[in-house]
């Protein structure tokens, strides 16, 4: 619904209501960003959509699946609640020869910075 | 008689000594909680202890005819007569190295390899232990003799578990939490990154071990899928550094812990004689040229006890807010008159104003305003650890000791204090039973280098005993009782570490007189 400059000086203004209760005039609701445009069922798209945007792209990433494979490595420790960087960087200092390409992937971001159950456990 | 007077030619002069603080593995800094888990801590833990044990178990088992190794991976034929197998693998933190496998006479051998510069190389030769290979838990087969290394879990009966509050069946577990949780059931349980199994045989008691040590353990698996332990192997105690200067004087320490200012249990003319003393406003001259020997004070725990009905997280009266600063005030005009003749260290204890999970940070210097002007005043951590003219001291305020008799049992506290310097670790019920903040890249409470004095405060008894080390370590245990209900401080020496106590009573009938053991 439109509306007039006066009255949206009229909704925002801190003053009490004479008339009473009144709705606002602004009927511009708050659009939810992460409306699915694919599939029906919202609760299995809200375990794909993390940060703000549907991941399908990793699945078909080189890179983001090498990276998986260092999350799952047991050699270098547990990965869920460190930043593979950070990960990367524990391996390295305890003398475990993490891949020296990991890091420059990492700081390039060319993949995502936290592990791949990040967010979904 | 003869009147009183200032002599000035007669000034006796407090004794020096260079204090260095190493408490920064202990600092929490600008950590900041962003989901860290547990099993990261564990895994720091597994890692570095793992390769420690790795390079030590050759001192394990000496030589004898061996066996095939699990893992070669490359062969190499260099000239002479020696057939060279050479496995790339980092052998510890402090560079990377091979182990080089030497055929000699159909004997094999493992020689370490430390690369420096790219150039070549530094031989040691040790003969393999008695042909045993090293083992993952998942690689372990039946009937077959190996090594295997991992953090220990002790499975208990009487353990309290959040989950018995949710169990339909009301056992026979008594409500009220008893002081040890120990059980003839219990038993232990070995695990590494790829998997666990249980531990059988007789060599290994479960009431010596606690979850969260790590050591080597030498067996086989039954068929009944145990695994069942030969020999056990601990990391014992860590490499010392000898103090560069032997000082020739006797320079005194004094320990105290416990003091418990505002709690209904202490006496204040107690702790004010023991300021008295220290700052020498006791005693003719001889007890002042006594307490003029003194170089440093440590507080270790439990200074301040606020009374816990005030903390229930309601919103106090203006009252009770002066109760509940009053006991730190005290505190804090007492330790001015310290700090301004001697160096003092201030641990935080159970009971302080301090966090709760270990390593407790300092207390917050506000607390303070009296103390803090001087420079001889150092808020400490707990953990502390300090060099004092090169005598390394660690200590704790009690609490991972505590949690070792809780789940396990020793003759005495020297013997709970004694364990936890043979596995290198200062608590290794943290984080299990021990509340501990989620490290991720280390774990703060492996003890690296083997400290010249090791005490602990907040114990029932005193203690205190010379450990040696099997590289001719000598270290002094000292546990610290607690000083309101005792009367006791601890005095050590700082020339040849001889300890003795300190007792201060307020009536003649509670002195009592202890011999330094």
């Amino acid at each position: 619904m439109a509306t007039t400059p006066s009255n949206m000086k009229g909704f925002y203004k801190l003053k009490k209501n004479k008339s009473g209760i009144t709705k606002p005039t602004s009927s511009k609701k708050s659009s939810l960003h992460l409306v699915p445009s694919l599939g029906s069922d919202i609760t299995q798209l809200t375990a794909l959509i993390s940060h703000g945007s549907p991941d399908l792209k990793d699945y078909h990433d080189n890179h983001e699946e090498l990276m998986r494979q260092f999350d799952i490595n047991m050699a270098y420790g547990p990965c869920l609640g460190m930043s593979r960087l950070a990960r990367w960087e524990r391996a390295q200092r305890l003398g475990l020869n993490p891949p020296i390409g990991f890091e420059g992937l990492l700081k390039a971001e060319k993949v995502r910075s936290e592990c791949w159950w990040d967010g979904r456990i | 008689m003869t009147a009183m007077e200032i002599d000035t030619e007669k000034n006796i002069q407090r004794k020096h000594s260079t204090y260095q603080s190493l408490d920064k593995t202990f600092d929490i800094q600008n950590e900041i909680y962003r989901g860290q888990q547990y099993s990261q801590i564990y895994f720091a833990r597994l890692h570095t202890m793992r390769t420690l044990l790795y390079s030590l178990v050759t001192h394990w088992k000496p030589s004898c005819p061996c066996l095939l190794m699990t893992f070669i991976s490359v062969i190499l034929e260099v000239s002479g007569n020696l057939e060279v197998m050479v496995v790339f693998r980092v052998l510890d933190f402090n560079g990377i190295g091979c182990e080089v496998y030497v055929v000699d006479r159909g004997h094999l051998y493992m020689v370490l390899v430390n690369f420096i510069s790219g150039a070549f190389f530094k031989f040691f030769f040790s003969p393999i232990c008695n042909g045993l290979g090293f083992c993952t838990v998942l690689g372990l087969e039946e009937g077959k003799e190996c090594i295997i290394v991992g953090t220990l879990f002790k499975h208990m009966q009487l353990k309290p578990c959040v989950l018995d509050e949710y169990s339909k069946e009301r056992s026979a577990v008594p409500l009220v939490k008893p002081h040890n949780f120990m059980h003839p059931d219990d038993h232990l349980v070995l695990e590494d990154e790829s998997g666990r199994v249980k531990l059988g045989g007789t060599v290994l008691s479960p009431s010596t071990y606690v979850t969260g040590g790590v050591v080597a353990l030498h067996g086989k698996e039954t068929t009944a899928g145990d695994f069942l332990v030969l020999d056990v192997f601990e990391a014992g105690l860590a490499p010392q550094i000898e103090p560069q200067l032997k000082s020739r004087e006797d320079k005194y320490v004094v320990f105290i812990s416990g003091v418990s200012v505002g709690s209904s249990t202490s006496n204040p003319l107690q702790f004010q004689l023991l300021v008295d003393h220290i700052t020498g406003h006791l005693g003719d001259e001889q007890e002042q040229g006594i307490a003029a020997e003194i170089v440093h004070v440590v507080f270790a725990g439990n200074s301040v006890e606020i009374p816990l009905g005030l903390l229930n997280g309601q919103n106090l009266a203006s009252k009770d807010q002066s109760r509940v600063s009053e006991a730190v005030q005290v505190l804090d005009i007492l330790l001015s008159q310290i700090a301004a003749g001697v160096s003092v260290d201030i641990m935080p204890g159970s009971n302080d104003p301090a966090n709760f999970a270990l390593p407790q940070q300092p207390l917050n210097r506000c607390l303070f305003p009296g103390s803090r002007t001087f420079n001889t005043f150092n808020s400490c951590t707990n953990p502390h650890c300090f060099e004092l003219d090169g005598v390394r001291f660690l200590g704790t305020s009690g609490q991972n000791i505590d949690d070792l008799k809780k789940y396990s049992e020793a003759r005495d506290e020297l013997e709970f204090m004694e364990r936890t310097l043979k596995w290198r670790h200062l608590a290794p019920t943290a984080p299990n039973t021990l509340g501990c903040y989620p490290f991720t890249d280390r774990d703060p409470f492996l003890i690296e280098s083997c400290p010249h004095v090791y005490f602990v405060g907040n114990q029932d008894k005193y203690g205190t005993r010379i450990l040696e080390g099997s590289e001719g370590q000598m270290v002094r245990l000292i546990s610290i009782p607690k000083f309101c209900n005792t009367g006791l401080a601890v005095v050590l020496n700082l020339r040849n570490l001889e300890c003795h106590t300190l007792s201060f009573g307020a009536q003649p009938s509670t002195l009592k007189t202890f011999n330094d053991a």
